[in-house]
């Protein structure tokens, strides 16, 4: 089975070789574009498996990060040398990806089915999905921020899909920015890295930079405020994932985002790319807990990770509870929820984190599809107080979108998202540090199952509040689904229910392989043989923390309830919440103001940086540029003076003696015989003397 | 030793006397009443096949001995020059069996053919005597080949200063061999060279060196004994001035080399430049007149050349200019140079018939061998025309043709011979002053509009054997090794 190992590329390159072949396909040719997609996927999906059934067979307890290198191109002495890893990290995230993207792809035949570039559609998403799933098993820091911008660019081309909508066109060109901006981070951090260990290789049979050797010489080394190399690096190295994974203060393209097509939400905005993020962090984990022997505590960079994604996780949520637009809800959903997953990398390791990674995927993609159905099914409406009463409509998206609803909560026992998150607020709750960061996560856990409850009641409970057919649609002319038809709400064709079912039972599957009682998946993450123990509950804290989670659930859904449940009748009633504290919600529904801070403050800022740099460039640079260009048309006057009447007319001079003295030459040819023998006899003489002479002297 | 031994020691010039005799009579006894065209095939196919056995015995069996003491020698070296000069011959006679010129056909193929076994003898040997006698038998040949166009004066006129030059450079070198003989008291390489050894450079020896270099340098047309040269080249016979240009060459150059090298060891001097330590310094011996030779050779070869419009003396003082570039590898006279100058001189000969024949069917068909002949060959003989294109840029030395190849192991041998720098500079820049005129006739070729269009009707086997020969000289260019071994 060794043979998936040095054959891993395939994985990633065969989506990226069918988006180069749907590219130069013509646009008419939508079976090809959509067969050749789904088709890449579903290899890549199979050989993931191999690659899973791989790691699998080999024996627990070894270190099983297998890393294939080659070398790319010499650069000075050194050879720059990529390559990928196969760890149970990589293939859980190939599995993931692979068999998330598969289910969205099948998803969009039916969801892009009207649009006109329905090719170029394919052609990105399955760019996307190469460049994603080379993120994953890169070996080399290099190869896989060269992915990460693959990545990020595809998202762009995905968000402003619809390019003729300014809104998508703003979208995609902030997404773009906001990630750069982190990514200059990560970038920064890549140099440092491999100024200070020569290597970019994760593994490399112990002269990677994420093993014990180069992590020592990392730590021992100490920069400005104290901190250790390997901290600078580390929090360097989070930027880019903040920016990838919508952490504050980087989290503002994301909610934008979702004026892309929604299964590219889905894809891109909830199951996978923002998951890029998180997936860095969990990858570089040596790293970033890399601390110096005998200390305890947990490293700087892992706090700023807790800090920062719990601070996320509390802030996402509250927006959340003021949106009306569908989407949105879920945008700023998955922001808090990447905020949980790096709250649970920064007090609980890769497991913890992964492991709701895993998890929010397929319960977030099930949302977001589920949400897509909705769209599809009103007719393009976006607005949940436009919607209601659709759970007559559409039975079997209410039924999958409950499912994924209630996984999200995290309803006790029977859905994955209670089990991956309750393990990260107990991971929290164990925190050494701080027990703030428990307490964040725990009112966000309140608050999700609160706005979220929200969100059911105003989209399938209570009776239809359809406006008029003339009423402005949030996105009449470009979402796909708008304006083909217009009748009552109908339920969307197999083809897109059929993976929301496969999803929404996946949600629930998944739960039971990270459960304390047989925690087999973070067992893999780590080497270790599952074992099944059905005493993991009683130890440790696990069932307090159970209890009051589940507890904070329940709270949650009853507000919900209350405040919502069959109380909503007409689309312009103002928000119960609206009604209690109208300043309150009018702030969260605005998100706290950022995107306006940042209109009047950093984009402000950079106007007048970038005139100044005009002007700059306009008086100062320029006038060098001109001097300096007039002093080569100055040499060029004088080398051609110099050519042509010094060089050209030595050469011609020089022609004209070599033409002269062949004509005089010419002239000893006059074809008289005496005259040549008087010549030779000459010629006889003239050199008989000189050797004479020569032979004298 | 008996004679059956000498005879099978000289078997390919038995084979080659033989086939003349054959030619000869075959051509007066039987083929008395055919067409011109059909004697010319049946001579040039016998006297072919000739030399094809000649070659096939130097090959197969080849010998290895020194007779009487140098009078005739058989050694891998000469084998392989007289296989090259064989060649050469059989390349002359294919192509000038569609000649029109004459009606004696089995006396000029025969005359071709004693002037082969004459070079054949001539590169065997190691012995005054012998040298001159086939040197005389070469040089009589070439001198009725020369006159063989009966109907054009230039011909005989050609003919008879070639006569009277090369009589006169004989009486030279025969006056120098029996001044060396009186030395040496032999006419033996080796014994000469030892004698010398014992009493160099007395005003004596000074005399013998000049008058045989004066002699030879009429062989191989060095400047100031070239004049003859030109009018030869322009009015002999196409098959004619081939032979003179081609094998005749490489026969002379050859015992030219070893009668310097061997011989005159003793007495070689020096003809170094230092630039930065006592400037040209000439010591007594051959070498100095040698170089002075070669550079006068050089200088006025590419310069006359630039002024000539008739292709026949253009080629003429071209390879007045080559001998002079051929002549640095006598100055230098070390084993390395020697083979250098048997590749040099190969392809050069090879190079030269093409060209030859080239000018011959342009001749043909224009009645001119003018340069004006040549505008818009391009368009009126397109592959007779690329066939120029690769002689004429062998012979400027542009790789990756045979000519550069020649021209880089030629310098490279003489450079390694300290302070002959400066003849090398020499010839690199005669060779940049070459590549002038040669453009000038390809630049007639291919930009000058011709005068009038028709195609040219170029004989099938004549065109074969230009193509062939085109052939030989880009592939000896591209693999070198083929020849040097």
């Amino acid at each position: 089975m060794t043979w998936i190992l040095p054959n891993l590329w395939l994985i990633p390159a065969l989506p990226i070789l069918a988006a180069g072949i749907i590219a130069i396909a013509k646009q008419p040719h939508r079976k090809l574009a959509a067969s050749l997609a789904i088709g890449s996927m579903a290899v890549a999906f199979l050989l993931s498996l191999v690659a899973f059934t791989h790691t699998l067979s080999i024996s627990h307890g070894d270190n099983i990060k297998e890393a294939f290198n080659l070398n790319w191109f010499q650069f000075g002495s050194d050879w720059v040398r990529i390559g990928w890893l196969l760890s149970p990290l990589t293939v859980v995230m190939l599995l993931m990806v692979t068999f998330v993207g598969l289910l969205i792809f099948i998803y969009s035949i039916g969801y892009m089915e009207h649009d006109e570039n329905f090719t170029r559609f394919f052609c990105f998403l399955a760019l996307f999905a190469g460049a994603m799933l080379g993120v994953i098993i890169s070996n080399s820091l290099l190869l896989l921020f060269m992915y990460w911008e693959i990545v990020g660019l595809t998202s762009y081309l995905l968000i402003g899909f619809w390019y003729a909508n300014p809104a998508a066109a703003a979208a995609a060109k902030k997404a773009f920015l906001v990630t750069r901006i982190g990514d200059i981070g990560l970038f920064l951090g890549i140099a440092w890295l491999y100024h200070q260990t020569g290597t970019l290789l994760f593994y490399d049979n112990g002269a990677g930079c994420l093993e014990p050797s180069a992590l020592n010489a990392l730590v021992s080394h100490t920069t400005i405020l104290g901190l250790t190399v390997s901290t600078g690096i580390g929090i360097l190295i989070f930027c880019g994932a903040a920016g990838k994974s919508g952490q504050f203060p980087l989290h503002v393209w994301l909610p934008d985002a979702m004026e892309g097509p929604t299964p590219v939400s889905a894809l891109i905005h909830a199951a996978t790319m923002v998951a890029a993020g998180v997936f860095l962090i969990a990858r570089v984990y040596p790293l970033m807990s890399a601390q110096v022997a005998n200390v305890l505590t947990p490293s700087i960079a892992l706090q700023v990770v807790t800090w920062i994604g719990a601070f996320t996780a509390l802030f996402g949520a509250l927006i959340a509870v003021a949106q009306f637009d569908i989407k949105r809800i879920l945008a700023y959903s998955t922001i808090s929820q990447l905020g949980y997953m790096m709250m649970g990398l920064g007090v609980g390791g890769v497991p913890v984190g992964m492991f709701h990674l895993i998890t929010h995927a397929f319960f977030k993609a099930l949302l977001f599809l589920g949400a897509g159905s909705v769209i599809h099914g009103s007719n393009g409406e976006q607005d949940i107080r436009h919607m209601g009463g659709l759970r007559r409509f559409m039975p079997l998206t209410f039924a999958t979108y409950a499912v994924g609803m209630l996984a999200l909560c995290g309803f006790p026992l029977f859905f994955s998202g209670f089990w991956s998150k309750d393990e990260i607020l107990h991971a929290a709750y164990d925190w050494p540090l701080s027990h703030t960061p428990f307490y964040m996560g725990a009112i966000g856990a309140l608050l999700t199952a609160f706005y979220m409850t929200r969100q059911i009641c105003y989209v399938f409970a209570a009776a239809s509040r359809r406006p008029l057919p003339t009423h402005s649609f949030l996105h009449d002319d470009y979402d796909s689904a708008a304006a083909h038809h217009d009748g009552p709400p109908h339920e969307s064709p197999s083809v897109m229910t059929v993976p929301l079912i496969i999803l929404a039972v996946s949600t629930i599957l998944l739960g039971f392989i990270g459960a304390p009682s047989w925690p087999w998946f973070q067992d893999f993450l780590q080497d270790k043989h599952a074992a099944l123990n059905i005493h993991a509950f009683s130890g440790n804290g696990i069932v307090p923390v159970m209890l009051s989670s589940s507890a904070l659930v329940f709270i949650g859904l009853t507000f919900g309830w209350m405040l919502y449940g069959r109380k909503i009748t007409h689309a312009e009633q103002p928000d119960a919440l609206q009604q209690i504290e109208p300043h309150t919600f009018s702030l969260l529904h605005r998100a706290f103001y950022i995107d306006a801070l940042y209109a009047h403050t950093i984009v402000p800022l950079n106007t007048l940086l970038s005139h100044i740099a005009d002007k700059l460039d306009r008086w100062f640079f320029n006038t060098i540029v001109q001097a300096i260009s007039y002093l080569v048309l100055g040499v060029a006057y004088t080398d051609n003076f110099v050519d042509t009447y010094f060089v050209n007319g030595g050469f011609n001079a020089g022609c004209a003696t070599v033409s002269v003295s062949a004509r005089v030459l010419a002239f000893l040819q006059r074809g008289r015989i005496q005259s040549y023998l008087r010549y030779v006899g000459l010629a006889f003489a003239l050199a008989a003397a000189l050797l004479l002479w020569r032979a004298k002297a | 030793m008996t004679y059956t031994h000498l005879l099978r020691l000289a078997l390919p010039e038995v084979i080659i006397v033989i086939t003349s005799v054959i030619v000869l009579g075959v051509d007066l006894f039987i083929l008395r009443g055919s067409t011109i065209k059909a004697r010319f095939t049946a001579a040039s196919l016998i006297a072919t096949l000739g030399c094809a056995a000649a070659i096939f015995d130097l090959v197969y069996a080849p010998q290895q001995a020194i007779l009487l003491n140098g009078v005739f020698l058989s050694t891998p070296l000469i084998n392989t020059v007289q296989i090259i000069l064989l060649a050469l011959s059989i390349l002359t006679l294919l192509l000038s069996s569609e000649s029109t010129f004459t009606d004696h056909v089995g006396e000029f193929v025969t005359l071709i053919l004693f002037a082969t076994i004459g070079m054949m003898f001539l590169v065997a040997t190691q012995d005054l005597l012998i040298l001159f006698l086939s040197l005389e038998l070469l040089s009589l040949s070439l001198y009725i080949l020369t006159a063989f166009n009966k109907h054009s004066p230039r011909s005989s006129e050609a003919a008879l200063k070639y006569f009277l030059f090369g009589a006169m450079s004989a009486a030279f070198l025969l006056f120098g061999f029996s001044l060396f003989y009186g030395l040496a008291n032999s006419t033996s390489f080796t014994q000469i060279a030892a004698a010398i050894q014992a009493s160099p450079l007395n005003p004596l020896v000074i005399i013998a060196i000049v008058t045989t270099l004066v002699g030879f340098g009429f062989k191989v047309a060095a400047v100031p004994f070239h004049f003859w040269a030109p009018d030869v080249y322009q009015a002999a016979p196409i098959p004619a001035a081939t032979l003179i240009a081609s094998s005749s060459k490489v026969a002379s150059f050859f015992i030219f080399f070893e009668f310097m090298a061997i011989a005159l060891n003793g007495t070689s001097g020096a003809a170094s430049w230092h630039p930065f330590a006592s400037g040209l310094h000439f010591a007594a011996g051959w070498t100095p007149v040698l170089a002075l030779i070669a550079a006068a050779s050089m200088i006025l070869g590419n310069l006359v050349a630039i002024r000539q419009t008739s292709v026949r003396r253009l080629l003429a003082y071209s390879a007045i200019a080559h001998a002079g570039y051929m002549l640095l590898a006598i100055v230098a006279h070390t084993p390395q140079s020697l083979s250098a100058l048997v590749y040099y001189v190969t392809t050069y000969a090879l190079t030269t018939i093409g060209a030859f024949a080239i000018v011959g069917v342009v001749e043909q068909q224009t009645s001119s061998d003018d340069l004006s002949s040549f505008n818009g060959l391009s368009r009126r003989a397109p592959i007779l025309s690329a066939c120029l294109f690769v002689f004429m840029l062998s012979l400027a030395g542009i790789p990756p043709l045979a000519g550069f190849f020649g021209k880089f192991f030629l310098f490279v041998a003489v450079v390694s011979t300290p302070g002959l720098v400066w003849l090398v500079i020499l010839a690199i820049a005669g060779s940049a002053v070459s590549l002038f005129y040669y453009l000038q006739v390809l630049k007639r070729a291919y930009v000058t509009n011709p005068d009038d269009d028709t195609p040219f009707r170029t004989p099938p086997f004549t065109q074969l054997i230009i193509v062939l020969l085109a052939a030989s000289v880009i592939l000896f260019g591209c693999v070198p090794n083929l020849l040097i071994h």
